[in-house]
């Protein structure tokens, strides 16, 4: 993972210095809470039901065990023991006091660590494949292009005040892990004939109030043109995005407002950058930068190829718990005789995504032990482990239960992605933990879940769509109605993998439904789904077959407590 | 960074009873609002200071002839988190090679700073309520940043960062040692 140098270590230093100064204006009256507000959240912190919400950043997902150490320690002296996965690759804390803001700021950056623009009308953190630098079918490597992006957007002086958040996704291998497609850019990189590399870049994508999937502007960009495109998209954007309406105010609305417009404007601006701007052509990446940085994310010493490049495979009569865990939870890797394994943070009686420090330690520990020290957060929030011999595999799965992560179930509807809703979060309008905890219990049999087999269920508890309920084969989502909680449910939703197909938001199948229902409604669509199956059809494709009206009818067989209007 | 105090500030406006005077006289400093400007640019003696007060939603480039005769452009902040001027401040600054005085006004905060002073403004008129001491701490905290800007052209990866990292703890070691005194 990438290297920390003295100038990173000396900037996240500097930028909590400076937080601790305007945490001190705020605390003396200096710095009004409406002035604050928006300075702190560009520092990760949000203000909760409880207390406040810490935002940590972890860069395209990478993270090591020193690091997660230290975040246990920050959950145990600071939170109530808690930290939350996120599908940004993040960590959330929920608990800390504000006035503690500061130190906690201190102890992140003691360890190369921040809360840098994870929040607020900026350019968040960049999100990535989880299997980067590892995955079998990748063509190139993103983290290098990442981390070069992770410095231009980081406090970047035009772009702290855009009209809105602002999404940049990255992936370079076969298969879409990152969704690109729901993010207000989208990055493939990839190879051209010429076998030269470069990105083909999707804008205008993004979930919310208006769901709505990037359209590509860029078939092939140069990689080294990167910054000055995506200067030349992001000013277009400042420039001229809608501030009147906050719904209204992401890129997607100008881009589908503008169309053909915007691209034009983009690439007006990209070649007046190049060829006009004092700083512009400057920003060209040379080959001597991109190879300082990809040096950080060369494999480990001591990682090299074993044997054959062959999947793991079970001996002759081992458990069928460590059977299901191989094949759901451990991954092809790049490297032969290794693997990447998954720690599932999807088990009953936790909130998905959820972990405590002890948990943190333990998983930092297994890293250590099994993978090099470091790990991963993916998008669907879990851990992974991406340098596990494969050989260590039987050992690894040993530990992994006795922590907890071995949950076999990555992929299948327990391991379900789900925001922290009503319970924590101050936008929520309806709680999404219990509703998460209640499906849960409803497929506590793991034989069912494997007979139910892939299946991406997301859950967000409201509109904002941290739980990515438009990109879910099932989707629910939380609305208020009346003071109440109630839930949308929406099927045939897809991220853009190969398994969902084209990236598309999920349709919604009727009027909302109560609390209680939901656990019912979730069964009664699976259960549709099994009864019109063909032979080894996944429940994606079956919707896709038959069409939503038996998933609708059989939905609102269910209704004990809304009628069907 | 200047700090304007509207008590003893060079520029003047040319506000009649009824606000802007829609054909002002030619006189040297004043800061005109954009139709004022359009209204007497074609007669304004050549040489004579004049200023011009933009809008945020105003298209820079249609300013891009004039630039050479005016002495101060005033983009406006207003609300400090509409960040469109600083993408006018930079356009003015890295494109047009703006060289006159560029100020911020409006909704104008301490911890802009930082922004406002990378993406080329020179002077900053603080809302009332700011402390000028806070405000030029705001710039005190980084060494150097990791792109370009209109202050430093060149990103880190072009610059001897090494070198900046060294002035700013000799800077600090100073600031300390003053302190103790």
């Amino acid at each position: 993972m990438y290297a920390y140098t003295d100038f990173d270590r000396q900037f996240v230093r500097a930028r909590a210095a400076q937080f601790r100064d305007q945490l001190q204006r705020n605390l003396s009256g200096e710095l009004a809470d409406d002035d604050f507000k928006p300075l702190r959240l560009q520092n990760g912190w949000y203000v909760q039901r409880h207390a406040p919400m810490l935002r940590v950043a972890v860069p395209y997902g990478e993270i090591n065990a020193r690091q997660l150490h230290q975040l246990a320690v920050i959950a145990r002296e600071f939170d109530q023991g808690w930290g939350h996965f996120t599908t940004r690759q993040n960590l959330q804390y929920n608990w800390i006091p504000l006035p503690k803001a500061a130190d906690v700021m201190d102890k992140l950056a003691a360890v190369d660590m921040h809360g840098i623009q994870t929040s607020g009308n900026c350019i968040r953190n960049i999100t990535s494949d989880a299997l980067a630098g590892i995955a079998a079918d990748e063509t190139v490597d993103p983290r290098p292009y990442a981390e070069v992006m992770r410095q231009w957007s980081t406090l970047h002086p035009e772009f702290a005040f855009l009209p809105r958040k602002f999404k940049i996704a990255i992936t370079g291998a076969a298969e879409d892990r990152a969704a690109i497609g729901w993010h207000d850019v989208g990055l493939r990189v990839l190879k051209n004939d010429a076998g030269e590399v470069g990105f083909s870049v999707l804008v205008g994508g993004g979930m919310g109030r208006t769901p709505i999937i990037g359209t590509q502007i860029r078939a092939f960009l140069p990689w080294d043109q990167i910054l000055c495109y995506l200067e030349a998209i992001v000013r277009v954007y400042n420039r001229y995005g809608r501030r009147d309406n906050a719904y209204k105010a992401r890129i997607k609305i100008l881009v589908k407002a503008e169309g053909q417009k915007y691209f034009d404007a983009v690439e007006e601006e990209f070649q007046r950058i190049l060829k006009e701007d004092v700083g512009g052509a400057v920003q060209l990446i040379p080959q001597a930068e991109f190879d300082r940085i990809n040096a950080s994310f060369q494999r480990p010493a001591g990682v090299v190829p074993v044997g054959t490049a062959a999947a793991p495979a079970a001996a002759e009569g081992a458990p069928l718990a460590y059977q299901r865990w191989l094949q759901r939870n451990v991954h092809a890797h790049q490297v032969a005789g290794y693997a990447a394994v998954t720690l599932s943070l999807k088990r009953a009686g936790q909130a998905p995504g959820d972990v405590t420090a002890d948990q943190m330690d333990a998983a930092a520990n297994l890293s250590t032990r099994h993978s090099h020290g470091e790990l991963r957060v993916t998008h669907d929030q879990n851990l992974l482990l991406p340098w596990v011999k494969q050989a260590d595999l039987p050992a690894l799965f040993e530990a992994a239960q006795a922590a907890s992560f071995a949950t076999p179930n990555i992929g299948l509807i327990t391991d379900m992605i789900n925001c922290p809703g009503g319970d924590f979060c101050a936008l929520a309008n309806a709680r999404s933990i219990p509703v998460a905890a209640a499906i849960t219990e409803r497929f506590a049999d793991l034989d069912e879940v494997y007979d139910i087999g892939d299946i991406d269920l997301h859950i967000s508890g409201c509109i904002n769509s941290c739980g990515h309920h438009h990109s879910g084969h099932i989707g629910v989502l939380g609305v208020d109605k009346d003071g109440s909680e109630w839930y949308q449910v929406s099927l045939a939703g897809s991220d853009g993998s190969t398994l969902s197909g084209e990236a598309t938001p999920g349709k919604v199948i009727g009027p909302s439904f109560a609390a209680e229902e939901v656990p019912d409604v979730i069964e009664a669509v699976v259960d549709t789904y099994r009864a019109h199956r063909t032979a080894g059809e996944r429940f994606i494709d079956t919707v896709r077959r038959i069409g939503l009206p038996p998933f609708k009818a059989a939905a609102d067989a269910q209704r004990h407590l809304t009628a069907v209007r | 960074m200047k700090f304007i105090d509207t008590h003893h500030d060079t520029w003047h406006t040319a506000l009649g009873e009824d606000g802007p005077q829609p054909h002002p006289t030619a006189a040297a400093n004043l800061l005109l609002t954009l139709e004022q400007w359009h209204a007497v640019r074609d007669t304004w003696p050549a040489g004579l200071a004049v200023g011009v007060s933009l809008a945020n939603t105003v298209d820079i480039e249609t300013l891009e002839a004039d630039l050479p005769r005016l002495g101060l452009i005033a983009l406006h902040f207003p609300k400090f988190v509409d960040g469109r001027a600083y993408s006018q401040a930079h356009l003015l600054r890295a494109r047009y090679r703006y060289t006159g005085q560029l100020r911020a006004t409006g909704d104008v905060l301490v911890d802009m700073l930082p922004l406002l002073q990378r993406t080329g403004f020179d002077a900053v008129l603080l809302r009332h309520d700011q402390k000028r001491e806070s405000a030029e701490r705001a710039l005190g905290f980084f060494a150097g940043h990791y792109q370009g800007d209109v202050q430093q052209p060149l990103p880190a990866f072009a610059r001897d960062v090494g070198a900046e990292l060294a002035a700013k703890r000799q800077l600090d070691a100073d600031a300390a040692a003053g302190q103790g005194i």
